[in-house]
Order: C-alpha cells, then sequence, then structure tokens
C-alpha cells in the first residue's frame, strides 16, 4: 500500500483521524464522541484545509485540561510533531476554558491579538452549546490571519 | 348517538394518536449527545489532526506522548523548546 492511497484510505473513514495502524479504542472515543458524523467529516475538512494552505499544523484537542490550563495546553502543544509552527487549539467543556497555543514560528503569523479574537467568537459559540461550530469558525480564522504560505 | 361520535369519539381518537406519536419517540432515541454550558460533559478526551496517523485518545491528560517528533529534550529528559509559545485564553 502506498502512502497516497494510505492516506486516502485513512480520510474516507469517518471523521478521518482513524488510520488502520491505530487500535479501535481510537476509532470509537471519537465516534462515541460529541460531534455527528457530518461535524466529524467537517472538522477533518477544515482542518486539512487550514493546514494545506498555511503550512501550519493545526490540531484541536477537546477533553479535560489539568489545571493550570495553560500550562497544561502548552505541554500538549510540545507533543505536536513541528511544535514550532503548530497551533492547538484545546477546549475543555467542563471546566469552560478554552486555550490557544501558538509556536515560536506560527506565533509570527498569528499574532497573540488575533489568537484572542478567533478565541472570543469561539466562545460565544461554545457558550450557545455549539462545539462543532465554535471549533470550525476558530480555525477558519485562524488560518485566514495565518495567510497563505 | 351520532352527536356523541363526532364530538366526543374523534377528538380522542385524534389525541390518542398524537399522544402515541409524542411518547413513542421520547425515550427511545440515545441521549443527546450534543453540549450545553452547565451539563456535565463526560466523553474521552479526543485530539484531531489533519495527518489521521497522528491522533490518539489521550489517558489521563497528557501522560503519554501523543505524537512522536524530533523535539529538543532538556537534561530531565523532557521535551523543551527553543522560544515561546504565544496564543490566547478565554472562557465562557
Amino acid at each position: 500500500m502506498t502512502v497516497g492511497e494510505h492516506t486516502s484510505a485513512a480520510l474516507e473513514h469517518v471523521g478521518g483521524p482513524t488510520a488502520p495502524a491505530e487500535p479501535e479504542p481510537d476509532i470509537s472515543a471519537v465516534l462515541d464522541g460529541p460531534f455527528t458524523t457530518r461535524q466529524l467529516l467537517r472538522l477533518d475538512d477544515a482542518l486539512r484545509v487550514a493546514d494545506q494552505q498555511t503550512g501550519l499544523t493545526f490540531s484541536v484537542y477537546l477533553g479535560e485540561l489539568a489545571e493550570p490550563a495553560r500550562e497544561s495546553a502548552e505541554q500538549l502543544h510540545k507533543q505536536v510533531e513541528h511544535a514550532a509552527t503548530a497551533v492547538l487549539i484545546a477546549v475543555s467543556p467542563n471546566q469552560r476554558v478554552l486555550e490557544i497555543v501558538t509556536g515560536p514560528d506560527a506565533r509570527k503569523r498569528i499574532s497573540d491579538r488575533d489568537a484572542k479574537l478567533a478565541a472570543l467568537s469561539m466562545a460565544a459559540a461554545f457558550a450557545g452549546g455549539d462545539l462543532a461550530g465554535g471549533v470550525l469558525a476558530g480555525l477558519d480564522q485562524l488560518a485566514s490571519h495565518a495567510g497563505r504560505h | 348517538m351520532s352527536t356523541f361520535l363526532v364530538f366526543v369519539c374523534i377528538p380522542l381518537g385524534i389525541i390518542a394518536v398524537v399522544a402515541t406519536l409524542v411518547l413513542s419517540r421520547g425515550d427511545k432515541g440515545r441521549p443527546s449527545r450534543r453540549y450545553r454550558p452547565g451539563r456535565p460533559y463526560d466523553f474521552q478526551p479526543i485530539w484531531f489532526l489533519a495527518s489521521p496517523e497522528h491522533v490518539r485518545a489521550v489517558q489521563n491528560g497528557h501522560a503519554q506522548p501523543a505524537l512522536e517528533a524530533a523535539v529538543v529534550e532538556n537534561s530531565a529528559g523532557e521535551r523543551v523548546l527553543p522560544g515561546s509559545t504565544g496564543g490566547a485564553s478565554d472562557r465562557w
């Protein structure tokens, strides 16, 4: 199986984040999550488009963040491949906390003010109970602020 | 007798049909997975990336490195990055 086949086959899966190398719990964790299949597909598409257009690595974490939330979000951010150009959106619905972490290189393209602007619109959507919509809006704003690479 | 049929039996019949439709849809469907502010959110942590092979559920926050990468390690073996990270925080 070539790399291309591997990628396209994985992306055809519901929600995208399902690779043959990964065990089953991953798939169930994603499918049992708060998102519908349609929302997962849109999220996957938005992430791919954002990555392709900007050359940065966007990722979305959805779950508990250990206190203090900022530090644990930065710890997560460090685990991303090429963390300098990575942008992490960490959302903890239980704590009602939202953290956007940009790597040193990504920070040059997405200023902290731009990130705060995206955070505000995301928080507004989350307060209305729209997790997927908020994440999509935030991704879109961050990617457009970063510009094309 | 026909008055009784028209004004009692037909309305009762309609009420019975509507009630059956409403109640039959009530509890059978799965509970809504939609997030609502203030309600508990009890799903496993998920991490989405564009490259699917790099996503996995994280147990206990960030106990294990989720993504393999050539990142600098400091003397304690922790992954560190040169430079500082930016971003923003918000609550709702």
